[in-house]
């Protein structure tokens, strides 16, 4: 791909947020997710890594509750900062790291943020 | 002009995300409730599972105002019985002292510090059966009422308006024009419901700030306000975790809601003070004295020694002395079981190397439930049968469309999300069946609508009780006089629902969410009973896999009673649906290919064993081919002689006859059809041949596996991540509900109320019970049935492969670490036992096996 090709890109800058937490909470960092406004996210079961605690194992057979998951979620920068807020209070008692970094995105639409509920 | 400005300066002080961090936080304080159609075991505490037993325990207790332990005089209740051995209490007692040179110290002239606590946990008079108190305060019962209101599943002749905007909201409407409201908060009530924040995030924020609740105390705060409604503010984790949203999309509640509601409260100034927890009963140093006869000097010199024994052991509350009984129990249990499994593990290894005999006649595959061990026992005592045990879902993560429901349900653990929508379909040649009872369900449904109508009608009702109340007289006498009558009379007046209908493979639900299964998943589903089970190829011509399920009538822990692996329902489904796939050409190609070439004169049938009657259903039984017609005969009937073994087995244990059992299980007035898995205590991972010499009593899980035959540890660290950690929230569930049946469990049955479909409640108001009915723990005379102890696993494989697993799967570390469940591994290789010690555990001394 050509230099001028890659220039008539359109990139919209944002803010990523990857997080990584115990299965068996999913549904708190989901619900994060949906209260600061993040209109969608990827979710990855089954993640293995190495960690201060040791090694830890993906999900086994009949059990989704075990191991870890991984979201990946892209916003604006304020709406992503939310979040974090949010993860600052849960991982005071539960295990968990995350990420935050800046990212190029081709159509921003689709990141756009989700109405608020709040009144 | 707004006139109550003071009240709407309270400074929002934490953002919408960092409040809900902390709702997420405060509502681990309490685990799911499930509704009573599908009513599965959950431990109380799983919120603190991420500490020590103990400590667990205490923590608990101070938040719920629970018991720490069974009262000290039912403990000595079952130690005068004989189901606690003394000196496994003495053992236990020892090591609370420190070790034997503690123990023995003299603390006074001729008394030694075991003395004193032996004096404590025996002798001295122990406070008496606490009352039972009614937790149901003012406050309690107004949110009660509103979550009652708000959650109804169309049993409400007027629904409650306004449902759509979320609990909170709702009752934000509502409440000014409650005078209960009114009267629990007054003026300031009124004052703030006008103008306090409509969004419950924002609000608890709100709450928080005006009540001065300090930086890290909030999550506390707020899950002590979860834990004064734990049933209600179950329901509501059940709903947002465990149920498909579109099932509760038009009444939307999160926990924000509850607690919101509750911080509305607080802050108009009528919540009820925290209920005190048991009191912490302890005997003065005079009276521990007294007991002994010692005199005032020698008390004050034995409180006087530095080491203190004499003040710390009567300082002991019960809840300590309870818990010194329930290690005694574990231990007495452990002590008489492990050897046991040892000598036959060494008689095994020994036997391995003889030459082996013919084949068995059958294979059957059972639930790993301990209500399977008795019957399984029996039905080997009737000839040559091999029984294994599997989770009682198959391994299929599955969704069920039953016919003529309105919705699927999960039939599966609910430690997995389903993966496949299946749907009931006729029978290839059974299609009038079908037909006929598609039409007798729509009836019902729609006579049941008709006169559900008429009885709530204004117009209508008392013409309805006067037009059908002879009726229903008659049917009451019937259902008194002739249950087993009127039951084979109701049976065949309609066809037999499981010969008519079958789970569809093939085939997606119309309304399916989730793909039907692909050759592929089928060869997977169907490779997993053999490389979970240790099960070999070389497969018997009978191979049949037995869901199971109870038989009651008017019974709302019915479901209690079924299969907890199949999600609170009947294993048969998922039986067939296995079997389905076992029998599937295509299916044995694809396990031949990996290799797991089964004999072509093998053939799968599903059974169903009902666990209340001890009756074996067998499915599909047209499909068995002529050529095994005599072998099935040959089967059936060592399963009625095996069912009439174990029900007159059972019916010893409940004091009653074997006819008495039948007519229980149909019988409207029957509290107690069975005793479902009281007992339990132990969660045996090895082959069939192992345990199958010893009596186990109906009180172990069996999972099979044969650890020769899973080098990478697949197996074992499923069998010990899933159908163990089931097993634990099982015990745990059962050992709560024992230790305080009026917090942790659901309390009489007499005294019940069904509240819809989603559980009881005491009385006529309050918070949903959680836990057990005290008729499934406790004899009519009162004592427990079920001896309140921690699960002991028993697993028979290389040491360093099991410890391999424990560090590799964090769940394992926590359950074993912090002393939820107790592991025991018999290596099989070196013939070495290992207790697996929890994290600050001392070792144990005297006679106990450590």
């Amino acid at each position: 791909m050509s230099q001028n090709v890659f220039a008539r890109l359109q990139l919209h800058r944002l803010r990523k947020i990857e997080i990584v937490v115990h299965a068996e909470d999913h549904s708190a960092v989901e619900e994060l997710l949906k209260t600061a406004g993040v209109g969608g996210w990827t979710m990855i079961r089954d993640v293995a890594g190495m960690g201060h605690g040791g090694f830890h194992q993906g999900r086994t057979i009949f059990n989704d509750h075990t191991g870890l998951v991984m979201f990946v979620g892209v916003a604006e920068a304020a709406v992503i900062s939310e979040v974090a807020i949010g993860l600052s209070r849960l991982f005071e008692s539960r295990p968990g790291v995350t990420f935050l970094s800046d990212v190029e995105v081709m159509r921003s639409d689709y990141f756009a943020s989700s109405t608020s509920t709040a009144a | 002009m707004n006139m109550m400005a003071p009240l709407t300066t309270a400074e929002t002080q934490l953002t919408r995300t960092e409040v809900a961090g902390l709702v997420a936080l405060a509502a681990r304080s309490v685990p799911p409730l499930w509704p009573l159609e599908s009513a599965i075991a959950v431990n109380p505490l799983a919120g603190f599972e991420d500490l020590p037993f103990a400590e667990a325990v205490h923590r608990a207790a101070r938040r719920f105002g629970a018991r720490e332990s069974l009262p000290l005089t039912a403990w000595r209740g079952l130690l005068a019985t004989g189901r606690i051995d003394p000196k496994a209490l003495r053992d236990a007692a020892i090591r609370e002292l420190g070790g034997i040179y503690a123990a023995e110290a003299q603390v006074a002239p001729g008394i030694t510090a075991l003395d004193l606590l032996m004096a404590r946990l025996v002798d001295l008079p122990a406070s008496g059966p606490e009352p039972e108190q009614d937790s149901t305060t003012a406050d309690v019962a107004f949110l009660a009422k509103w979550c009652a209101a708000f959650f109804d599943q169309s049993q409400a002749a007027s629904p409650m308006p306004h449902r759509d905007l979320g609990l909170y909201r709702a009752v934000l409407a509502l409440a000014g024009h409650d005078p209960d409201y009114a009267r629990l908060t007054g003026a300031l009530g009124a004052q703030l419901l006008l103008t306090v924040s409509r969004d419950p995030l924002t609000a608890i924020a709100e709450g928080l700030s005006a009540l001065g609740v300090s930086e890290g105390d909030e999550v506390d705060h707020l899950a002590d306000l979860v834990a004064r409604l734990p049933g209600w503010a179950g329901h509501i984790r059940w709903r947002g975790e465990h149920t498909d949203p579109a099932n509760v999309s038009g009444a939307p509640a999160g926990m924000a809601d509850l607690i919101a509601l509750w911080l509305l409260i607080e802050r108009a100034g009528a919540l009820a003070p925290r209920t005190v927890p048991q009191a912490t009963a302890h005997v003065g140093a005079a009276r521990l004295a007294a007991h002994f006869g010692l005199e005032t000097a020698a008390v004050d010199a034995a409180l006087a020694a530095a080491h203190g024994a004499f003040g710390r052991i009567a300082a002991l509350t019960e809840g300590a002395l309870g818990a010194l009984f329930m290690t005694a129990a574990e231990w007495s249990y452990r002590n008489q079981l492990v050897p046991r499994l040892e000598a036959a593990a060494l008689e095994r290894e020994a036997a391995a190397h003889q030459t082996a005999g013919a084949g068995p006649d059958a294979q059957l595959v059972f639930c790993i439930d301990v209500r399977s061990e008795p019957f399984r026992r029996a039905l080997e005592a009737q000839g040559a049968y091999q029984t294994l045990g599997y989770a009682g879902f198959f391994g299929l993560p599955i969704a069920l469309h039953r016919h003529g429901e309105e919705r699927r349900k999960r039939f599966l653990p609910v430690l997995l999300a389903p993966q496949h929508d299946v749907a009931e379909a006729p029978v290839a040649g059974r299609e009038d069946e079908a037909a006929s009872l598609s039409a007798e369900l729509a009836r019902e449904q729609h006579t049941a609508a008709l006169f559900g109508a008429a009885k709530q009608g204004t117009a209508t009702a008392f013409a309805t009780a006067e037009a059908t109340g002879p009726l229903a007289g008659l049917l009451m006498a019937a259902r008194t006089i002739g249950p087993r009558v009127l039951e084979r009379v109701t049976r065949s007046l309609t066809p037999d629902r499981a010969s008519a209908l079958a789970p569809a493979l093939d085939c997606c639900p119309t309304d399916g969410q989730r793909p039907a299964f692909t050759l592929d998943e089928k060869i997977g589903y169907a490779s997993a009973l053999f490389r979970l089970t240790g099960l070999t190829p070389q497969t018997a011509r009978l191979v049949v896999l037995a869901g199971h399920g109870g038989s009651a009538v008017n019974n709302p822990y019915a479901a209690a009673l079924d299969c907890g692996a199949c999600g609170g329902h009947k294993g048969g489904a998922n039986a067939r649906i296995l079997v389905a796939m076992l029998n599937d050409p295509a299916v044995r190609a694809g396990m031949a290919a990996h290799g797991l070439a089964l004999p072509e004169t093998t053939v799968f049938l599903a059974a169903e064993h009902d666990t209340t009657t001890d009756v074996v259903t067998i499915f599909d039984r047209d499909q068995v081919p002529a050529s095994h017609a005599a072998d099935l005969a040959a089967l059936e009937t060592s399963l009625a002689r095996a069912g009439a073994v174990n029900r007159a087995h059972r019916a010893g244990l409940l004091g009653r006859s074997a006819e008495d059992l039948l007519t229980g299980a149909v019988h409207w007035g029957e509290v107690r059809p069975e005793w479902g898995l009281a007992g339990n205590a132990a969660f045996l991972v090895g082959p069939r041949d192992w345990t199958a010499g010893l009596d186990l009593e109906g009180r172990t899980f069996l999972h099979s596996y044969d650890w020769r035959a899973d080098e990478d540890a697949t197996a074992l660290t499923t069998i010990l991540t899933a159908p163990m950690v089931v097993a634990q929230w099982i015990n745990c569930q059962y050992l709560f509900s024992t230790i305080d049946n009026s917090r942790y469990g659901s309390g009489d049955k007499v005294t019940q109320n069904v509240l819809g479909g989603i559980g009881v409640i005491q009385g006529n108001g309050g918070d949903l019970r959680i836990g057990l009915p005290r008729q499934s723990l406790f004899t009519d005379a009162g004592d427990p049935y079920h001896v309140p102890q921690r699960l002991l696993t028993v697993v028979l494989a290389p040491l360093a492969r099991v410890e391999a697993v424990i560090q590799a799967n964090e769940i394992l570390g926590r359950l074993f670490g912090n002393g939820w469940v107790q592991l025991v591994v018999i290596d099989p290789e070196t013939g070495r036992t290992r207790c697996w010690r929890p994290a600050g555990d001392p070792a144990a001394e005297g006679s106990t096996l450590h």
